[in-house]
Formats: C-alpha cells, sequence, structure tokens
C-alpha cells in the first residue's frame, strides 16, 4: 500500500524544480526571439530576419563556415573513429592518456591555440640546420589557412566528438563485433565501414553536430587566421546593427535544434546499442 | 593425419601461463568439447584456433596446413561467441548473409542460401527482424546460422549457451548437436559445464591451469577418471587417502577398513599412499553376505534431489556420498543408525598422482 501510495502521490517538488531548470533555458531564447521580432516599433513581424537574410555577406560567411564544419567533421571522423576503435579494441590501457589529451582543448584557451598556429605555420617549415624547406607558410595561400581552420577546429571540437564516440562505442561489444566479423572473413576497412560505424552513427551524429554548432559560432581563430566565417560576420553586425544579429543567432539555433530532431528521426529504431545484449 | 593437430602449444601473457604444452588431434566431423573451470585455458586454446591469439610456442595445423600465424579472416572458420554477437544493426538475414557479401557471392545465391539457414535453426519467418527482436535462443541460433553460413571447414563455438536459461541451455545444446552432425563439420566446443560436455561430445578434453588433465569420451571421463582434478570437476565423486597393502593383489586399506580395487596399483609399493575415487551411485546398503569391500558407515545426512536420494555416510574419518535411485517404496535408514556400506572392486578407482 504504501508503494503505491508514493508512486501516485503527485511529485511536487520534481515538477518545480523541473519547471525552474525550464525556464533558465527557454526565457532567453524567448527573448531573443522577442527582440528579434521587433524591429519595426510596435509591430510583431520578421523584418530583421528578411534584412539579415537579404545580405550577401550573411550567405557568404555562413556558407563558408558551413563548409569547415563539414570538412572539420569528415577530417574528425576519419582520425578519431579508428583512433577510439584501436584503444578499445587493442590498448585500453591507452584510453586515459588520450582522454587526458582529449580534455586540454577545455583547458587551453583557443586564443593560445591559434597564436601556437600562426607561430608554427607562418614561416616555412625546413630540416633543421639546413636550407631544406618542406612546407611553404600555411598562413600564405586561401588553402593552407582553411587546412590550420579545419586543424584548429579539430582540435577544439575534439573533447566532444571523442567522448560522443568512445561512448557510443561502449554501448556495443566492439572487440566480439570485431572477431565475429572477422571469423566471417571481414578485413579492417570493411568492419569498420559495415559494422562499426554503423553501430555507433548516433554518437558519430551528435559529436557532428556540436563540431558544426562549434564552427559556425567560432570567433578567435577566424578572426585571427584572418578568415570571413559566420562568428566574425555575426560579431561585427552585432556592433552595427541590433535586430540582425539576434534574428540570425536564433535562426542559427532553431536549424541546429532542427537538424538534431532530424537525426533522432533517421536514427530512431534501428536497435543500437543491444550488441550483447542477453 | 587428423584434421586438426593442435601441436605442442604454449601460450603466455606476460609472466602468466594461460596454455601450457597442449597436444590434440581431432578428426573430421568429430565433436570435441574442452571443458574446464574458469581460467583453466579452454578458451584461449579456442581462440588461437580461430586466430584470435598466437601461440607462444608450437603449431595449429588443418588438413596439414600450418595455420599458425594465418589472420582470423582466412582462416575458414566459423564461430559462435557467448554473447552472440549479432551486428545490431542488420537483420537476421542480414546477419547471416554478412560473410557470403564478404567473399561476393551472388545475390542470387545469397538469397537461397539465407533461406536454406533459416530453414536449419527453424527461423524461416524471422528474416526480417532485428537482433534486439529476438529472445537470447533464437539470436544464439541465428549466430549458429551466420558461422555455417559460409559452409567453414571448423565450427568453434566459446560457451555459446552460457548466457541462456536452463531450459533453453538443454535444447539448444541437442539442435546443435544435431546441426553439427548433419552437415557433418568438426566442431570445437568450450564449456565449464560438465553436464553440457558429457551430453554433446564424441570426446571431451578436460583443462586445468592450462594443461590437458585427461582426454576421452563422455563414458572414459565419467567412469574412469585419471587425475583427482578429473574426478572431482566431472560429476560427484568421493576420495580418500588410502594405504597400499597388497600391490599385486590391488589390497587397499582406509581407517583399517580393506578395499579391494582392480587396478591402478602398477608400480607401487606397500605402504605407499594413493588416492582414491568411488562414484556415489557405485556404493550400496549391504544386503547379503560378502568378504571384501563392506565399510562399516553411521549415516549423517539424507537429502532428496529428484530422481535420486543422496546419503551421506560416515567411514572412520572419511565422509561418503552414496546414491540410490528414488522410489516411493524405498526403504530409508535413520540419520544416525550404524550400517554396511558396500561396492564392487572395479568401483574402486586408484586415481594418477
Amino acid at each position: 500500500m504504501k508503494a503505491s501510495a508514493r508512486v501516485r502521490r503527485f511529485p511536487f517538488w520534481s515538477w518545480v524544480w523541473f519547471f525552474l531548470g525550464v525556464l533558465y533555458f527557454v526565457m532567453p531564447l524567448y527573448a531573443l526571439l522577442d527582440f528579434s521580432l521587433r524591429m519595426e516599433r510596435d509591430v510583431i513581424g520578421l523584418k530583421a530576419y528578411a534584412s539579415a537574410f537579404a545580405d550577401k555577406e550573411f550567405l557568404q560567411t555562413f556558407g563558408y563556415s558551413v563548409f569547415l564544419a563539414a570538412m572539420t567533421i569528415i577530417v574528425s571522423i576519419i582520425l578519431i573513429v579508428p583512433t577510439a576503435y584501436w584503444i578499445r579494441l587493442r590498448l585500453p590501457e591507452a584510453r586515459r592518456i588520450v582522454e587526458f589529451i582529449t580534455l586540454l582543448p577545455f583547458v587551453i584557451p583557443a586564443i593560445i591555440l591559434v597564436f601556437g598556429l600562426i607561430r608554427v605555420y607562418s614561416s616555412p617549415i625546413s630540416i633543421p640546420f639546413t636550407e631544406f624547406s618542406l612546407m611553404a607558410p600555411l598562413t600564405n595561400s586561401r588553402f593552407g589557412t582553411n587546412i590550420l581552420m579545419v586543424g584548429g577546429y579539430m582540435v577544439l571540437g575534439l573533447p566532444y566528438m571523442y567522448r560522443s564516440i568512445d561512448t557510443g562505442m561502449r554501448t556495443v561489444d566492439v572487440r566480439t563485433l570485431t572477431e565475429a566479423a572477422q571469423s566471417l572473413g571481414a578485413n579492417w576497412f570493411t568492419i569498420i565501414r559495415r559494422v562499426i560505424l554503423p553501430n555507433v552513427r548516433t554518437a558519430l551524429l551528435s559529436g557532428a553536430m556540436l563540431i558544426f554548432a562549434i564552427v559556425v559560432g567560432e570567433v578567435i581563430l577566424a578572426t585571427y587566421l584572418g578568415v570571413s566565417a559566420f562568428g566574425p560576420y555575426l560579431l561585427l553586425l552585432g556592433r552595427a546593427r541590433a535586430f540582425e544579429p539576434a534574428a540570425l543567432s536564433f535562426a542559427t539555433f532553431l536549424l541546429t535544434w532542427v537538424a538534431m530532431g532530424i537525426i533522432q528521426l533517421v536514427t530512431g529504431g534501428k536497435g543500437e546499442a543491444t550488441a550483447g545484449a542477453h | 593425419m587428423a584434421f586438426l593437430e593442435i601441436n605442442n602449444i604454449n601460450k603466455n601473457f606476460g609472466k602468466a601461463v594461460a596454455v601450457k604444452d597442449f597436444n590434440l588431434q581431432v578428426e573430421k566431423g568429430e565433436f570435441v568439447s574442452l571443458l574446464g573451470p574458469s581460467g583453466c585455458g579452454k578458451t584461449t586454446t579456442l581462440r588461437m584456433v580461430a586466430g584470435f591469439e598466437t601461440p607462444t610456442d608450437g603449431t595449429v595445423l588443418v588438413n596439414g596446413e600450418d595455420i599458425t600465424n594465418k589472420p582470423p579472416n582466412q582462416r575458414d572458420v566459423g564461430m559462435v561467441f557467448q554473447a552472440y554477437a549479432l551486428f545490431p544493426n542488420m537483420t537476421v538475414a542480414g546477419n547471416i548473409a554478412f560473410g557470403l557479401e564478404i567473399v561476393r557471392k551472388p545475390a542470387e545465391e545469397r538469397r537461397k542460401r539465407v533461406s536454406e539457414m533459416l530453414e536449419l535453426i527453424h527461423m524461416s519467418d524471422y528474416g526480417d527482424r532485428y537482433p534486439y527482436q529476438l529472445s537470447g535462443g533464437q539470436q544464439q541460433r541465428v549466430a549458429l546460422a551466420r558461422a555455417l553460413a559460409l559452409s567453414p571447414s571448423m565450427l568453434l563455438l566459446d560457451e555459446p549457451l552460457s548466457a541462456l536459461d536452463a531450459k533453453i541451455r538443454v535444447s539448444l545444446r541437442a539442435e546443435i548437436r544435431a546441426i553439427q552432425r548433419k552437415l557433418g563439420i568438426t566442431a570445437i566446443y568450450v564449456t565449464h559445464d560438465q553436464e553440457e560436455a558429457l551430453s554433446i561430445s564424441d570426446r571431451i578434453v578436460v583443462m586445468y591451469e592450462g594443461r590437458i588433465e585427461q582426454v576421452g569420451t563422455p563414458f572414459e571421463i565419467y567412469n574412469f577418471p585419471q587425475t583427482a582434478f578429473v574426478a572431482n570437476f566431472v560429476g560427484t565423486l568421493n576420495t580418500a587417502t588410502a594405504e597400499v597393502i597388497d600391490p599385486t593383489t590391488h589390497l587397499l586399506q582406509i581407517d583399517g577398513v580393506q578395499l579391494q580395487a582392480d587396478e591402478g596399483l602398477e608400480g607401487k609399493h606397500k605402504g605407499d599412499q594413493v588416492t582414491i575415487a568411488i562414484r556415489p551411485e557405485r556404493f550400496n546398503f549391504l544386503s547379503q553376505e560378502r568378504k571384501a569391500n563392506v565399510l562399516d558407515c553411521k549415516i549423517e545426512n539424507i537429502t532428496f534431489l529428484g530422481s535420486v536420494v543422496r546419503i551421506q555416510v560416515a567411514v572412520g574419518n572419511n565422509r561418503f556420498y552414496m546414491d540410490t535411485f528414488n522410489n516411493p517404496y524405498l526403504a530409508l535408514p535413520k540419520i544416525g543408525d550404524n550400517d554396511q556400506v558396500t561396492c564392487s572392486s572395479e568401483a574402486v578407482l586408484v586415481l594418477r598422482s
């Protein structure tokens, strides 16, 4: 009787805390949306959005940031998936060290990273004590700068991507699935492509979303490497105008959530994390 | 030449010895179980045959070909794991077809083979389901079909029934054995369950601390254990230390009572200490006059085990179990009674020290 009474009782305080939490997160968003809709005095409208989207520079910078985000995501997956997989499979003792390394971007500010990149890659890289140059300065060309940007973003996104993938791999019995695939004749490439990647897809997409959000809003790397990305554009816009940056911020936020919703829809219901379940 | 030859295999993990001086020959179509407690090296041995571990020393030959250093994806062996290891992102049919796709079988041939395999495991209607939609027993049957789809030369099973409940275990082990017989495939089966090994195998390899203790048919392993470990691990056994009275007539003595054995005292001398073993079901209460192997005892406990009644008796300082078939008219002694039990001379096994 006591147990059933406990179940039926309205969890008043739980709902209070939940409501307060929702308020904490939703109120600023609501304020942002409300502000972005009031460009015209006493009228609720989408003028700020129309004005922001009409700006050519918006499309240019946003498109460029999306491109950088996509490249960062691809390179991160290529680098981190095999690394996390190999650590789970063959080098579990290295996991702590790698986890520590992936956390470094949290304690080393982006400003240090960007100055480090500029310091190293703004002059030719030569073999020590010789005149022989291995690589031209990367900062001198658009292509080279893009490489630096993607490299820098990869470092900034490392904690999120590595942890997402590692958590995804924890939910499947990577070792046994690998051995099962091997015993059926599969090579390493096939195992990663057909067995591991599909089973960490949700984790991969979560990591990708986080990287996307970081890259699209990032300011420091883009500013100091002198590229016209969306982050610096939004910052400059904020100095000159009031309503358009709010509209763009809300639109970007909405875009991120819509993308996450699509991910949930696309990846839901395919029985991930059931490998090895008894 | 045997189909599978494991020659002088040793496997060390750092300083720890996992498998030591392992030798085994398996004939084509034979069902051999590796039986032993956890950590005895049975799974490591199986994994060396599968190619997931490389032996420190020794060779593994299949059909005369040395496969010791061959990668697991080139060994032509099917493997079934304890944790099923079905690919969660693929349907049952997709799982079974996986190996066939790897070797690039045409789509029509794949479909036909998948259908054959589903029929073999009596799951023809389950091709479109995902692993999470199946019970443990069904998942393991799919894993078996997947392992067999490529018609491998050998089937390796690593404790495939350990994660299942008792009833499913019994039915699935019979199914595994029936499929193995039907296909005539050589199978190596790892288990720690002696009943499973006894019921399913052509031969059993009993392992302990990385070594082979005894190899034999289930009948030999159960009835003629050669070491104290095998005797204790397989079934319930009474063991006691006895003194050799006359090695030529196989006469022994425990706590002043003489016991006659049939064999096993070759090379022993009068006064030597040996370990003897007697199965509980080989004891009877004395019903007629007998001179040899009559032990005065005191009834200490009586336990009902369903079809069997187990009686614990004290013989001197030794405690022995005696099993008798249960029936409603069984006249049982009372706890505390003094009685006499007996056994035939061939029931007294002298174990190898």
